[in-house]
């Protein structure tokens, strides 16, 4: 039995997409700029993962572009 | 909300957000394992997905919380105490908050309290012996550790700088983010010289003690310690004078970013007590 990951680097692109996505509106949502939050977690550590999967998802579009234009 | 950083525990808490957290965090490896296992791309996305969330709960969580009626409550009675002291000793003078300079270790915040309401600003010397006698007072004035000394300690540590190697520019760029970001104490945040506002002549000054100055607007809107400046008006010591901590804390930082001695000119409190406008002055020191 050969164990092989079921998902292509797309697949992981779409899915750090769609969390940068969720984790940079809940951030902006709950900054302190926009009022008092009862929501009980560290904005900051929040801001900081929702900037880092942004980035990544970001990185993954680089390679995707690099790799296009490569090929051409 | 203020946020308090605590020292770091050895034993990790259990709680319920961590549990769960960690529980989405293993669901997620083994529908991920289980994926791989079976080369199914449906498992391996929602496998993927739950690792990711349960790291990302894992990591936002851990923050440690007090809530701000707590503060009010304790700063309170201690503001009151050091109000009736004040007029028990009958200290009547504008509280200075001193620069640098004027004391033996630059890295304190402390301000003077001049006994008569005229009184004068005393010289570094004069201040740095009252520093050393046990009480820290004479019959001029007396030497306190103001409310808003450890705030502004810990603004340092937080910037990661001294105030004492800073200027005016550089709290207007940085408490805003420090006080609204960091702190998580306040909603809205202004500091800026008011230059605009002619300087008050010997007759109205109200405490006379200098002619010369310039000024500094202060505005913030902050829901913590909003029972304590709301009640701090009532206390004709610390209501523009001392100040509660959070504008004791900005007069420290403006005397150790000028270098000059600042009192708190004018303040006023909004009704419900989260807004604060106040003006600090810069004292002009006579030539030696």
């Amino acid at each position: 039995m050969t164990l092989t990951l079921p998902l292509d680097f797309w697949d992981i692109s779409l899915l750090l997409a769609i969390t940068a996505i969720i984790l940079l509106v809940t951030s902006e949502f709950l900054s302190p700029y926009y009022g008092k939050s009862n929501i009980k977690i560290n904005k900051k550590r929040l801001k900081n993962a929702a900037i880092t999967t942004a980035v990544l998802f970001l990185a993954t579009v680089g390679i995707r572009i690099i790799t296009i234009i490569l090929n051409m | 909300m203020l946020r308090i950083n605590l020292p770091s525990q050895k034993k990790t808490k259990i709680t319920m957000p961590r549990t769960l957290a960690v529980t989405i965090l293993l669901l997620g490896l083994i529908a991920f394992t289980l994926a791989i296992v079976y080369a199914s791309s449906v498992p391996a996305f929602i496998g993927l997905g739950l690792t990711f969330w349960g790291i990302i709960l894992l990591y936002v969580q851990n923050e440690a919380y007090t809530k701000d009626i707590i503060l009010d409550a304790t700063t309170t009675s201690l503001l009151t105490t050091l109000d009736q002291t004040l007029q028990e000793l009958e200290y009547r003078g504008k509280a200075i908050y001193l620069p640098p300079k004027y004391l033996n270790n630059p890295e304190d915040a402390k301000a003077y309290i001049p006994k008569q309401k005229t009184g004068k600003l005393p010289t570094p010397e004069q201040t740095q012996s009252l520093e050393t006698q046990p009480s820290s007072r004479n019959a001029q004035g007396m030497l306190i550790t103001p409310p808003g000394a450890e705030l502004t300690r810990l603004a340092e540590q937080t910037l990661g700088t001294l105030f004492t190697k800073t200027n005016l520019e550089y709290l207007q760029q940085n408490l805003p983010k420090l006080f609204i970001e960091d702190f998580e104490i306040a909603t809205d945040f202004e500091i800026r010289p008011s230059q605009d506002k002619p300087p008050k002549t010997l007759d109205s000054s109200t405490d006379q003690i200098e002619q010369k100055h310039d000024t500094i607007y202060f505005k913030i809107t902050a829901p913590a310690y909003r029972n304590t400046r709301k009640q701090a008006q009532q206390l004709p010591r610390i209501h523009a004078n001392i100040g509660c901590p959070l504008t004791s804390a900005i007069a420290c930082m403006i005397a150790k970013a000028t270098g000059k001695p600042t009192i708190l000119d004018t303040q006023q409190t909004s009704e419900d007590g989260q807004t604060t406008e106040t003006e600090y002055r810069l004292l002009e020191e006579e030539p030696t």
